[in-house]
């Protein structure tokens, strides 16, 4: 490229950069002669926000004719450090900076002689805004909610698999007895 | 006779226009209001509300900036013989940490005041046409909580009224929920050029 060109296309490059750059005064400063300043009020209302989900997405993973793909694969096969562990997101926001927990409880009564149990392993933080203050001793899940995570404050642990909160599920099953249909384990901030 | 003076009082003004502005008012009008619904509220756990964001109404506020009239020259034949370069800085005071908070307009919003000039029939007009072009394209741009930093919105050629400005909020779960209030300045800055 010849040095003409290289001046023109810097010459350029700065007029767009100008062009595109964002112009700020001191408006506490300036001289308001030939112009004015005013204000107005806004008002703003914002919803509380208590949202939480698993990672991966525990859905069955089908096709668009609904079977089942990966049949004898467990559903949380994908991505996970292992198949017994995965990740809890939440995003929160208070009201009045009240604190929150997270609870964790079955939807229905787990069998006499079986234990399910959950446990927070490890936190992690990719993209999110919080402070983690888990209850890291194991959880023997029953239909009462139980603290899994305690008293925390508005914040966000970041999207997807490898941030937030590392949870392990044990099943301890000596009689070999089936969960019930429909068995869901429900996380809930409160 | 009556027009020769008014003509004489416009073509004197003019000449004052080349040296020094002169005063006006700014009008600014509207009670911004930012009420988000559930489905203005980020739907993916792990991740900030500032993903999502809301609107305000295209007109939120309404701003209008008009010379003063002079002795027996009323505010429409002042606008008429003296045309300047006004710019509209915007920031904020006492928005929550935690907000992003952005404006916009659309090129050649408002009414210019008044709406036919002899200035428009210039052969060459000194500060170019009476119209409005907003910074950025007309994209949103963020304003800052900050006085020492308020940030070029739009600018005009000539006095003009009507202008919308739109707002759009990006709120932080970290800022808390329920009702809160900021303000909002609106800074003209008039220029010769």
């Amino acid at each position: 490229m010849k040095k003409s060109q290289h001046i023109l296309t810097i010459i350029i490059s700065l007029f767009v950069a100008n062009c595109f750059s964002q112009e700020t005064i001191d408006a506490s400063a300036i001289n308001l002669f030939g112009g004015g300043q005013e204000f107005n009020t806004a008002v703003m209302e914002l919803q509380r926000i208590a949202i939480i989900d698993v990672e991966p997405d525990p859905g069955t993973p089908t096709t668009t004719t609904g079977t089942t793909l990966e049949a004898g694969k467990p559903i949380l096969s994908s991505g996970s450090p292992s198949t017994d562990e995965f990740w809890l997101n939440y995003t929160y926001r208070s009201i009045s900076f009240q604190n929150a927990k997270i609870f964790a409880k079955s939807n229905q009564p787990i069998p006499v002689g079986m234990n399910v149990i959950i446990q927070i392993i490890s936190t992690a933080n990719v993209g999110g805004v919080y402070n983690p203050p888990p209850n890291t001793n194991p959880i023997t899940l029953t239909t009462s909610n139980q603290v899994l995570i305690n008293d925390f404050s508005s914040g966000y642990t970041g999207d997807g698999e490898n941030t937030g909160y590392l949870i392990r599920y044990t099943i301890e099953n000596p009689s070999f007895q089936s969960l019930p249909a429909g068995f869901e384990i429900i996380f809930e901030i409160l | 006779m009556k027009k020769l003076i008014i003509l004489i009082t416009c073509l004197s003004l003019t000449q004052i226009t080349y040296s020094q502005l002169l005063p006006g008012t700014l009008d600014v009008s509207g009670m911004p209001s930012f009420i988000q619904s559930v489905d203005d509220v980020v739907m993916e756990a792990g991740l900030d509300d500032t993903t999502v964001g809301f609107e305000s109404n295209f007109d939120a506020t309404i701003i209008g900036f008009v010379l003063d009239p002079l002795l027996l020259v009323n505010s429409e034949l002042m606008c008429e013989a003296n045309v300047f370069r006004y710019s509209v800085y915007i920031h904020t005071i006492n928005a929550p940490a935690g907000l992003i908070f952005e404006a916009k307009t659309t090129f050649n919003s408002g009414l210019r005041f008044p709406t036919v000039s002899t200035y428009d029939s210039l052969p060459v007009q000194p500060l170019g046409p009476r119209d409005l072009t907003p910074s950025n394209g007309g994209s949103y741009i963020p304003v800052p909580n900050n006085g020492s930093q308020a940030i070029k919105i739009f600018e005009f050629v000539g006095c003009r009224t009507e202008i919308p400005i739109q707002f759009k909020v990006k709120p932080s779960v970290l800022v808390p929920g329920g009702l809160s209030n900021f303000d909002i300045y609106y800074t003209v800055v008039g220029s010769l050029n």
